[in-house]
């Protein structure tokens, strides 16, 4: 009996990802709509892309920005939100700051920046970077701030500096926090990288998909989302894994993984 | 002119059993006055001068809210006094430091870090080689009877655990002063009653100076030499009370002990006599 449940646990993805197909190829068909083709064309076209020079150029190129993009917002973030959450001066002078670009949507600041920056990867690259900046900063601010004052104040008598402290205790005991906002920005590099690829229409995964939408080839389109959505399946549980690991002391004993991983 | 000793002359020791007495803490005029959000400010330690003695055992008993955890963290260097100073060793406390081990009542125990990277953690911060901070921390905390715990990590640990290895983690950078903050407050009695014989064992062996604050009677008059009572609003030492009990102290002997009895129902009736219990506690 626990068998067959764990069998059923460890393909419930799994058979979530065909009923998602199966329902989409009924749907074509009852829609009939030359612009929604079949689940199956899609997939049929996938091959055709990857087997492409030029589309995977393409796409490494994208994800080469989001990486660059990702990593230097991960870098600066993670200091900056775990000083605003030791400092109040820190805080009070960035936080105003952060509400204002909070809710404003990056890719809508992506056409002043390209007047700034030309179409190419540096606009990208800092639209990618804003768009994760904030979500990163906001978990390590509120990591930080939850560290238990008593914790930091055995360090003190072991005789730990206040650098110390900062990189040695609150780093570490904020690091569950600052992972999750990590996650969410990774997420969302990949749809800032779309995004910014839809309006600076050069290269790149978005690229292909907009092109594909101009010319009508809908299969393609939607094998290009497939393509996508399975790279940031792969990216997430990738991190997810890596997350696990790394905060192994701070997990609960059971719960429900919320990733493909 | 006036010849002085030399070095040797002063160091002559009276040939005596324990220690002759020097001063470890001197609290000279304390207070601490907290700024609340409702204007009116609180004082919360009025005036307190304290001297403690190398060796001793002191507790501080009180209502909670009569600031006697505040106290220990002007000792501990962790807050600043309003007025007054505190002194470690004749030398003023500006701050924390490796002299005064803290054991909090909330553990504060690193999460990331195994019970042996909790213990070792002082040490190594303190420069002793890995393989000897390893081969120290793996004897205290067996000392401390968590022997085959040394890979868990705190959230596998039971309440009781955890403060066994708080003490450990602290005695591993070996302070002169431990200052215990309601190290057992968070225990159920039973395990409360055995951590609280194991503590003795261990201050037993070497006699640190140890502050202990407290809010239950019968704890403080079982470990100390001194109780030092203190009521609220403001915060001030009542009383200090020698507790001239034999030791070692074993619990069951105590127990049936009058004299300890009566240190007990004393110190209670004086608590009740002042109005700190009619105050909502």
């Amino acid at each position: 009996m626990t068998a067959v449940r764990t069998v059923v646990a460890r393909l419930a993805p799994l058979l979530a990802c065909l009923g998602l197909l199966a329902v989409w190829q009924c749907a074509s068909f009852a829609l009939n709509n030359d612009s929604f083709p079949t689940a199956l064309e899609a997939i049929r076209a996938i091959p055709a892309i990857l087997g492409d020079k030029e589309a995977l150029i393409n796409i490494l190129a994208s994800l080469r920005r989001m990486a660059i993009g990702f990593g230097v917002a991960v870098t600066l973030s993670i200091p900056l939100g775990l000083l605003m959450g030791r400092s109040r001066a820190v805080a009070s002078f960035f936080n105003p700051l952060l509400m204002v670009i909070y809710p404003v949507p990056k890719a809508a600041l992506m056409p002043i920046i390209m007047l700034w920056l030309g179409v190419g990867d540096l606009a990208k690259m800092l639209v990618i970077f804003l768009g994760v900046s904030l979500p990163v900063i906001y978990h390590s601010f509120e990591g930080a701030k939850a560290v238990e004052e008593k914790m930091l104040w055995s360090g003190a008598a072991m005789g730990l500096s206040a650098a110390q402290r900062l990189i040695r205790i609150v780093l570490p005991a904020a690091l569950p926090e600052i992972l999750t906002g990590c996650r969410t920005g990774l997420v969302l590099a990949l749809i800032t990288m779309v995004t910014s690829e839809m309006i600076a229409r050069q290269s790149g995964a978005g690229n292909i998909l907009f092109n594909a939408l101009d010319m009508g080839e809908y299969d393609i389109v939607f094998a290009m989302i497939i393509i996508i959505g399975a790279m940031g399946i792969c990216l997430d549980a990738a991190f997810e894994r890596m997350r696990k690991r790394l905060v192994r002391w701070s997990e609960p004993q059971f719960d429900i993984p919320l990733s493909f991983s | 002119m006036k010849v002085l000793p030399s070095r040797s002359d002063v160091q002559v020791e009276p040939p005596l059993a324990r220690k002759p007495a020097t001063v470890m803490i001197e609290i000279d005029h304390v207070s601490q006055v907290f700024h609340t959000s409702s204007r009116h400010d609180h004082l919360a330690l009025s005036d307190i001068s304290l001297t403690i003695e190398d060796g001793a055992f002191v507790s501080i008993l009180g209502p909670s809210g009569c600031g006697k955890s505040t106290l220990l963290y002007i000792v501990g260097g962790f807050v600043q006094p309003t007025q007054g100073a505190a002194k470690v060793k004749g030398r003023a406390i500006t701050g924390p430091g490796p002299d005064r081990g803290p054991v909090f009542q909330e553990f504060a125990l690193f999460p990331w870090k195994s019970v042996l990277g909790n213990v070792m953690y002082g040490p190594r911060q303190q420069g002793v080689k890995q393989a000897e901070a390893e081969a120290q921390s793996r004897a205290l905390i067996e000392m401390v009877g968590l022997k085959g715990f040394e890979d868990f990590y705190p959230k596998e640990l039971s309440g009781g655990m955890k403060q066994r290895v708080a003490l450990a983690r602290t005695l591993a950078y070996h302070p002169e002063v431990l200052l215990m903050d309601e190290p057992f407050g968070a225990l159920d009695a039973h395990t409360r009653t055995r951590l609280q014989n194991d503590l003795l064992n261990i201050w037993e062996r070497d006699r640190k100076t140890v502050l202990f604050v407290t809010h239950s009677v019968d704890e403080a008059v079982f470990l100390s030499d001194k109780v030092v009572m203190m009521s609220r609003s403001p915060g001030r030492i009542r009383q200090i009370v020698d507790i001239d009990l034999p030791r070692p102290r074993r619990r069951t002997d105590l127990l049936l002990d009058p004299r300890y009895q009566k240190y007990v129902v004393d110190i209670e009736r004086m608590f009740d006599d002042s109005g700190d219990n009619k105050l909502p506690s």
